[in-house]
């Protein structure tokens, strides 16, 4: 077939450019910026001096922004895998389910996830209020007193993490669900033919099948928990806010509570550095996996 | 297609006869009054698009309180995209100010609608100045007061012969009284937001405005005997809470209800609650009679935190306000502060004191029993760090908090939290 390279080309680049355009502008061009603005002074508005490292050397100082990326790391140990874990465990309970039965579950597990997290921290909040939440009760009975959940820092990030289980843990079913509905289940006959337990069955078949998935979930998991800001914004507020800061948390505290824009970037190309090398580290390392 | 033109056309043409007839200046207006305040607001505002109806109109928004406001002011005002007039916490000025967010009010246009220095308070007049220069028109004060419930106290005999509290001035009757509370079978003497680092810091900024101490001396925070002071102040509520005879760790709400269930016989918060426990009364929902007044005297004068609502004009960059417009900006903010009576409702101070002074808001319960406080306000630090949502807030929560509620040592919180201030000094 003959084709007419020129036109092709041309309409490649016609095709390619809205998204090039819009990527550029709204990505490219703050991510510069950003960067620019961390060696200078600037305000929350407007341009600053040319400071050259100060910021940097500023923050490696900083002993709050160390706070805040040891918190932020403690936040994903909590959240990434246990999110995972559990959404594959409640995916194969589903799974296991038919019919109207199976759509009700899954609705049940998924309807939390439609709630923004302004009402999910005032359903927690609520529930843990140390005069009025109902899970005083529970915790009264097993530890003997009321404890102030949200305002304990030791158990703060724990408690956060597990209402964000909670809350976004019906994506992840529905993620596995579709990764288990491809597998076959001839793969299952055949394996229960020839003896198979279901444990084996599960190790052998479903755990390398779904790996993929897994690997998408934990990836997507790992991304979103290191930008983690508003539940522990929201559920710290009025309290002991700098034991439990996060890193996206201490951005906002300085650039726009602050108007230390300059510093606030400064952290935030910290975080870009770290996200970029997690992100990197584990592809490697699942892909690694994958290949075995 | 010529139709389309003719017809555009048209349209500009008696667009352009419209607004030639009507003369009217449009005034957008930026509020964060968003609860029982922001129900009063929204009253008058419409009177006064009610009663301008062929001069003014004001276009009222409400945005969220706190960071977001003055973040949104900050940026928009940068582009000239700011609105007209704003609802401002006096508290904010300095951060303001120091981003050029707001543009000064001058002599002339104070005087232009009969307003003038004499009609505020020394101290809130003051307090609306930065290095001279005025940048907001106070319309209220608000502070904290002492909510009381009669039943109780008169049962435990801390009632005078007006149904007033007496003998809870310093700290040590005042600590007695709430034993005497306790013991009568109330749970809690007082309930106060523990868990909330911002009605700590009104109570702790009265206490500690009670001893003169100086929260910020040029830029050092709690500089040399202050430190003490702020112990000493710290150390009161503290011991509420040791001594079991206030809830620890306890959220805002969770506090105003444990007062208004009957199980704290009295409750420390702000003004703006006043119209919670009236509607709850009025409704018959509360069970039982209640009061206010001003903070009692702990230490050696009275002295209660204070804040206010005031009126600022955005320094619109690139945008330069018309004299006919700055004209109705300032006729409406004269007109808000001359029918501030009905914004008293809300529980606040009229800042204008020819209604401060009337005979209707002297009638006003119980807003006229607490009013004296508008002349021992303590206004908080002038810095940017301080005021509304602001560092000093955060560290009240981080430090002065934990130390009421027995989790840090109150001498260590208080140097712990002065030398954070201090650090974020530039």
């Amino acid at each position: 077939m003959i084709k007419n390279r020129t036109a092709e080309v041309t309409a490649a680049l016609i095709l390619v450019a809205p998204f090039a355009l819009i990527y550029a502008v709204l990505f490219i061009y703050p991510t510069i910026q950003m960067v620019l603005m961390s060696f200078t002074d600037a305000p929350l508005i407007g341009d600053g001096q040319w400071v050259g490292l100060k910021n940097y050397a500023k923050m490696f100082a900083d002993r709050k922004f160390q706070t805040s990326v040891i918190n932020t790391f403690y936040f994903v140990l909590l959240t990434v895998i246990p999110n995972t874990l559990i959404g594959l465990a409640i995916a194969m309970m589903v799974n296991r389910l038919n019919g109207w039965r199976q759509s009700l579950i899954l609705a049940l597990f998924f309807l939390p996830y439609i709630l923004p997290v302004s009402v999910v921290y005032r359903i927690w909040n609520w529930m843990f209020d140390l005069q009025f939440g109902v899970m005083q009760y529970p915790i009264e009975f097993f530890t003997g007193q009321r404890i102030p959940v949200f305002r304990t820092p030791a158990l703060f990030l724990p408690a956060v993490a597990f209402v964000t289980i909670w809350w976004t843990c019906g994506f992840n079913i529905l993620l596995f669900l579709a990764g288990l509905r491809s597998i076959s289940p001839e793969m299952y006959e055949a394996a229960s033919l020839d003896n198979a337990g279901r444990w084996k069955q599960f190790t052998r078949i479903t755990w390398p099948l779904i790996w993929p998935v897994t690997a998408l979930v934990l990836t997507i998991q790992l991304i979103l928990q290191l930008k983690i800001f508003d539940q522990v914004y929201l559920f710290v507020q009025g309290g002991r806010a700098d034991p439990s800061m996060v890193m996206v948390q201490y951005i906002y505290v300085n650039a726009f509570q602050k108007s230390q824009g300059g510093y606030g970037a400064t952290i935030a190309v910290a975080l870009f550095v770290l996200i970029i090398a997690m992100s990197v580290l584990q592809f490697t390392a699942l892909r690694a996996r994958g290949e075995k | 297609m010529k139709t389309l033109m003719k017809l555009a056309m048209v349209t500009t043409a008696l667009m352009s006869i419209s607004s030639m007839v009507q003369a009217k200046e449009t005034v957008v207006w930026w509020d964060f009054l968003s609860g029982g305040d922001g129900v009063r607001m929204k009253a008058l505002l419409d009177q006064f698009n009610q009663e301008h109806a062929d001069s003014i109109e004001i276009q009222a928004t409400t945005l969220e309180w706190g960071v977001p406001f003055y973040t949104k002011v900050q940026t928009s005002a940068a582009v000239g995209e700011g609105p007209d007039v704003m609802t401002y916490h006096i508290s904010r000025l300095p951060l303001g100010v120091s981003t050029n967010t707001l543009g000064e009010i001058t002599a002339d246009d104070l005087a232009s609608v009969g307003l003038s220095e004499a009609d505020y308070a020394a101290s809130n007049w003051q307090a609306a100045h930065i290095d001279g220069k005025q940048y907001a028109v106070p319309f209220d004060i608000h502070s904290i007061v002492l909510y009381y419930n009669k039943d109780k106290l008169k049962a435990a005999g801390l009632l005078d012969d007006n149904g007033l509290p007496k003998g809870l001035d310093g700290a040590d009757n005042f600590k007695a009284a709430l034993q005497k509370l306790k013991d009568g079978g109330t749970q809690y003497g007082i309930s106060t937001g523990t868990a909330d680092g911002a009605t700590q810091w009104r109570i702790f900024y009265s206490l500690f405005n009670q001893q003169d101490g100086k929260f910020l001396d040029g830029d050092k925070f709690l500089d040399g005997d202050n430190l003490d002071k702020a112990v000493k102040a710290a150390s009161v509520p503290a011991e509420w809470v040791k001594d079991g005879l206030a809830p620890a760790t306890t959220e805002y709400a969770a506090s105003i209800a444990l007062f208004t269930s009957g199980e704290a016989a009295m409750h420390i918060n702000g003004v703006w609650e006043v119209p919670t426990f009236t509607d709850l009364a009025a409704k018959g929902q509360l069970g039982f009679e209640w009061g206010a007044v001003a903070i009692p005297t702990f230490f050696d004068h009275p002295a209660t935190w204070a804040d206010s609502h005031s009126f600022a004009i955005p320094n619109n960059v690139g945008k330069e306000m018309t004299p006919e417009k700055r004209k109705a900006v300032m006729e409406v903010i004269a007109w808000m502060n001359k029918h501030s009576l009905s914004w008293a409702g809300a529980g606040h101070i009229p800042a204008y004191a020819p209604v401060r002074d009337s005979a209707e808001f002297k009638a006003m319960q119980p807003n006229a029993t607490y009013s004296v406080l508008a002349d021992t306000a303590a206004f908080d630090p002038v810095s940017k760090l301080a005021g509304v949502a602001s560092p000093v807030y955060d560290a009240a929560g981080n430090y002065l908090m934990p130390a009421i509620n027995g989790e840090l040592d109150v001498q260590q919180a208080m140097e712990e939290m002065r030398d954070d201030l201090q650090g974020q000094v530039e």
